[in-house]
């Protein structure tokens, strides 16, 4: 019973190889495992780095070895009376063998206490860096700050530019449904494609610098869409590849003729060459002087005087 | 018209160079025939003198009283008309020398001298390079010493064995004696002397080694140590050993000669000996140095010379290198660069020439040829430019050179008792090193000194003071020395710099394994022994073992080839060649066979028919083995003196190279190193360095066990020149050593104990069945 309990044990053991017993007891495959590892390990051929290695380690260690009492020169001189110290009578006697040293290059006098000092000057280097990576941190959440305030005077920017946009177009009608106006603004709205086929009727440069970029974005979107459904439609052409056969009217008659888009505006230039936050402001002027509209309270005041809002600014609105 | 005048002028310009080299005493082996055919030089010096020489029987020395002379007296004495110290009349060179030599810097300062040379046993002498103190001092001591009176000798020491040869030389005509009879020369394995000499040059290692067998040195009067700047081992340990030796011996007087930088130290070892200097004539030298450190010293030398070519006034320049292959490729940058400079700028054309210690005298010579005369008369002058090592810093003086460039660095030997490796590493000069090379820059006129470093680099980077040899060397072979001079207590042996403890430490035990000193540190009897071979302690341990293994002949010959330097020629033109050269020697089982081998062929007849032609096509140093054929012969004499067997095995024995390898571990058991695992790299034994052999060598088989005669340390850990070996042998031929149990665990000691096991099983069963 007994024995049958230990083979058992052991058939657990080989099975399921449970860490413990395997510092117990080496199986014969672990111990061929072995003994094949040490065999290659012995086998291998050392590179000429770890012979070097291996040399020099072995050499240092003997030469920083003081020969001891077991010596039996050191027994001879003790007979002869020496008790340690230097040999001799003169007082500045060494007591230390010369040390050993190997140059194995061409380096001038003084050029190894000059790698060590530059080696130094690198340590203090590396030191300063860091110094500048704290100074560094500093600017860098300046400079994330400045990015999200950027972005957020974007949206923000592209929103009052859709409220113009409403006011100017009669989207907007009624003078309290502007909070809804407001918010599908700020959405994809559904209708997008409606708004385009209307101003698309008036030319670009026509509408009003102030939201025009509004609805060149739209027209590029609707121009890309456009493309990818044309892509998706026909077999017959891409609308980006140029049929050398097709002249102007196949190209017309296949709607293949890319609107120009991308023409002259320096109007756009002009207002794309200010930060958001600026046009931003001169869009929020436009609302508050034409519509009496105001940005902020997301509210169209019945006359100019525009009482109850606080100020122009978003900070004056709390 | 114009064309014979310039070459009349070209050839008068010759012959005074000619004649300004012989005053050289570097170059005085150059014309060494000359002294025996008796040509003088007739530079218009009468020859009066010798018509009216007739007494040569009374010597003008005998008017003289030792240690009371003058210098007028003694001018009289050398006015002639007989040489004063053999009688025979002088002659016309030595009249033309003797004016020359007068106008030494030392020459005016010659009554000072003598006056402070008389007063004082211990005497510290300052003058530079080039002030004539080599030459000139010896001869001032002789004049007053008179040794030949004591029946004693003067010595003066030299660092180096070619400045002893060759100032010998020169002093022999300046005396107008014979080489080898009043003046002579004494270097390892080389005696010109005689029972006349009364002066004799010699290297310091000699004077140690005569030390050796006469503690008190008692065949001098005087000892002069030349060159004590360069603070050798030799040198350092002689004067270790003169200070203990002046207090036993009052009539021996001492002088240390140095140039300038450190004679301080040198009077404060001495006991504050009085100090006389000798200013050199030297001209101011500016000194600039480069506003920021180079990237690269050898680009930046290189780049600086072509500025200097092209900016500069008229003047040589000297740039200092390290070594052969880094000084070779800088000359053929140089002239190439130089070329494209006379084609495209109308440059000077410039001559470039490499200086360094192994590099063939005749080659070496080259340096002193005038600098190139320039394109057309009128036109930009020609330079010379020499690329040297350290060698040009001190120990010798080219004259011309008026513009120095420095990098700043220097072959340099460096000892670390910790891992027992003894090797040359380029290491940044010191600051007395650069002031000497940039004095080399105002020798004949005002220089100019380029640092290729900054002025902050040159104060905060560069030591003082080189440090001398004896810290930066294995001292087994000085321990045994010193043990032969006499020195028990070598832990307060007062050394003007003791080395470092641990470098002690290691030398007694090397010596104590090789069992040349006993526990005690006391001298065994193969110790004894081993001190009477001018050899490293583990060379004259396998020699002296060599007949137990018969092979004694075959060793001996090997340790002559060990002692010489590189055998095997590599030009960078034709490395393939001469390595197929080699391979014809190569003996599988190592490169101590294969050096052998290469002797065994240069000795057979063929190559003997020719030997210096055989050299040059099988790619050899004629020059290293025929210095290894005179090392072995001065060996075989202290052998047969010693009775030390000459045996062989017979060479078709099979065991006639296994005999030989097994020799080799007798005496080199501490530098064994066995393969590592990965097969790759091998560990040393004991240190446990991981190294590789070194890319010269010829062992072919994988050879698990190796000796190895060095331990280089360049960029990567060498061993050169191998030979494998059993690791039974180890354990059998060096027991103590190869103690297993000493050993620290690892790979090394696991083989060793297999091997152990293996052996002692075996030994059982054989005892068994006996």
């Amino acid at each position: 019973m007994a024995a049958a309990e230990e083979e058992e044990d052991d058939y657990l053991a080989m099975s399921f190889d449970e860490p413990g017993s395997k510092q117990g007891k080496e199986t014969s495959i672990q111990r061929t495992a072995r003994v094949k590892r040490e065999a290659a390990e012995r086998g291998r051929v050392p590179s000429k780095r770890e012979l070097a290695d291996r040399e020099k380690t072995a050499r240092d260690l003997a030469l920083a070895t003081q020969l001891d009492a077991s010596n039996k020169g050191a027994k001879m001189m003790a007979k002869m009376g020496f008790k340690g110290g230097a040999l001799g009578k003169s007082e500045d006697a060494r007591t230390q063998p010369i040390e050993v040293m190997l140059k194995d290059d061409r380096g001038g006098i003084g050029m190894d206490s000059e790698k060590k000092r530059k080696i130094r000057e690198a340590a203090a280097e590396m030191d300063g860096q860091q110094k500048r990576r704290k100074v560094g941190e500093v600017e860098y959440r300046e400079r994330t700050r400045n990015e999200r305030e950027e972005r957020r005077a974007e949206g923000q920017m592209w929103s009052a530019m859709r409220t113009l946009e409403g006011f100017e177009t009669g989207a907007v009608a009624s003078e309290n449904g502007d909070d809804d106006a407001a918010e599908k603004a700020n959405g994809e709205r559904k209708d997008d494609t409606d708004k385009v086929t209307n101003t698309e009727r008036k030319p670009l440069h026509s509408i009003n610098i102030l939201w025009r970029p509004l609805v060149k974005q739209r027209l590029e979107k609707e121009r890309d869409r456009r493309m990818r459904y044309d892509l998706d439609q026909s077999l017959s052409s891409r609308t980006d590849y140029e049929d050398p056969d097709a002249d102007q009217d196949d190209k017309l008659a296949l709607g293949t003729q890319i609107e120009e888009l991308d023409e002259d505006d320096p109007e756009l230039e002009a207002l794309e060459a200010m930060s958001f936050a600026e046009r931003l402001g001169k869009i929020i002027e436009e609302l508050r002087e034409k519509y009496h509209y105001c940005f902020w309270c997301k509210y169209r005041y019945p006359d100019a005087a525009m009482k109850d809002c606080p100020g122009v600014t978003e900070d004056e609105h709390g | 018209m114009a064309d014979g005048e310039q070459k009349s002028r070209f050839k008068r310009q010759k012959m005074t160079d000619e004649r300004e080299d012989r005053a050289n005493p570097y170059l005085a082996h150059m014309y060494n025939s000359e002294q025996d055919s008796g040509v003088g030089l007739s530079d218009g010096y009468s020859n009066g003198h010798r018509n009216g020489a007739s007494n040569g029987g009374t010597s003008a020395l005998a008017s003289l009283k030792r240690h009371a002379t003058t210098a007028a007296e003694v001018k009289v004495a050398e006015n002639g008309p007989t040489n004063p110290f053999n009688g025979n009349n002088l002659s016309d060179r030595y009249f033309g020398i003797l004016k020359t030599r007068r106008g030494l810097p030392v020459h005016a300062q010659r009554q000072e001298f003598l006056d402070m040379y008389q007063k004082s046993q211990i005497l510290v002498f300052v003058g530079e390079t080039g002030s004539g103190k080599t030459t000139q001092i010896p001869q001032f001591v002789l004049y007053d010493d008179l040794p030949q009176s004591q029946g004693k000798m003067v010595a003066c020491t030299q660092p180096r064995r070619v400045a002893a040869m060759s100032v010998a030389q020169r002093v022999a005509q300046e005396l107008d004696v014979k080489l080898g009879e009043e003046v002579g020369y004494s270097i390892r394995f080389e005696d010109m002397t005689g029972p006349k000499t009364i002066l004799k040059y010699m290297t310091d290692g000699m004077l140690l080694r005569e030390a050796m067998n006469d503690h008190d040195l008692k065949r001098y009067s005087t000892i002069i140590l030349d060159e004590a700047h360069e603070r050798t081992l030799a040198t350092d340990i002689l004067m270790g050993l003169l200070k203990e030796v002046v207090k036993r011996r009052p009539d021996l007087k001492l002088i240390i000669m140095s140039a300038t930088l450190d004679a301080q130290k040198f009077q404060k070892y001495f006991l504050n000996a009085p100090l006389l200097a000798v200013p050199g004539r030297t001209h101011p030298v500016e000194i600039f140095y480069t506003p920021e450190p180079e990237r690269d010293y050898v680009e930046a030398a290189m780049r600086t010379v072509l500025q200097i070519h092209a900016t500069e006034p008229e003047g040589d320049i000297l740039l200092f290198l390290t070594g052969e292959e880094e000084i070779e490729d800088a000359c053929r940058k140089i002239n190439m660069e130089a070329d494209e400079m006379v084609r495209e700028a109308d440059a000077g054309p410039l001559k470039v020439y490499p200086l360094y210690g192994t590099l063939p005298p005749a080659q070496q010579q080259r340096i002193f040829d005038p600098a190139p005369a320039p394109f057309k008369p009128g036109g930009r002058p020609g330079r010379k430019c020499i690329i040297s090592t350290n060698i040009a810093e001190t120990s010798l003086t080219i004259d011309g050179i008026v513009y120095v460039v420095d990098p700043g660095f220097s072959k340099q030997k460096v000892y670390n008792p910790r891992i027992r490796v003894e090797s040359l590493l380029v290491s940044p000069i010191s600051k007395a090193s650069a002031q000497q090379r940039a004095g080399r820059a105002g020798r004949t006129r005002p220089g100019k000194c380029f640092r290729l470093y900054t002025e902050g680099a040159f104060k905060k980077e560069l030591i003082d003071q080189s440090y001398p040899e004896i810290l930066r060397s294995n001292l087994a072979s000085t321990v045994l020395e010193l043990k032969k001079l006499g020195i028990d207590d070598l832990v307060h042996f007062d050394l003007m710099d003791p080395p470092a403890p641990e470098t002690l430490m290691r030398a007694l035990e090397e010596l104590n394994y090789l069992a040349c000193l006993d526990d005690e540190g006391d001298l065994t009897a193969l110790g004894k022994l081993a001190s009477d071979f001018p050899l490293d302690p583990a060379l004259a341990v396998m020699l002296i073992s060599s007949p137990e293994f018969y092979c004694s002949n075959e060793i001996l010959s090997l340790t002559s080839l060990l002692s010489v330097p590189q055998l095997f020629v590599r030009p960078a033109a034709a490395r393939k060649r001469a390595d197929e050269m080699k391979d014809l020697f190569a003996h599988q089982d190592g490169d101590h066979l294969t050096m052998l081998n290469v002797y065994h062929a240069f000795k057979s007849p063929a190559a003997q028919d020719n030997p210096k032609q055989w050299c040059h096509d099988h790619f050899l140093s004629f020059r290293a083995l025929q210095q290894a054929d005179n090392v072995r012969l001065q060996l075989k004499r202290i052998m047969e003196r010693e009775e030390v067997e000459l045996v062989s095995t017979p060479f078709d024995d099979k065991k006639y190279y296994e005999n030989i390898r097994r020799a080799l571990v007798a005496g080199f058991f501490m530098q064994v190193a066995k393969k590592d695992t990965s097969g790759k790299t091998y560990v040393t034994v004991k240190d446990n360095q991981s190294v590789l052999l070194h890319p010269s060598t010829v062992l072919g088989q994988d050879s698990e066990w190796v000796v190895y005669n060095e331990f280089v340390l360049t960029s990567k850990n060498y061993i050169r020149v191998v030979t494998a070996v059993k690791p039974e042998w180890l354990l059998d031929i060096a027991k103590t050593y190869y103690d297993v149990d000493s050993f620290t665990k690892g790979e090394v000691k696991t083989s060793l104990q297999r091997v152990k096991e293996k052996m002692d099983r075996r030994a059982a069963i054989g005892g068994g069945r006996r």
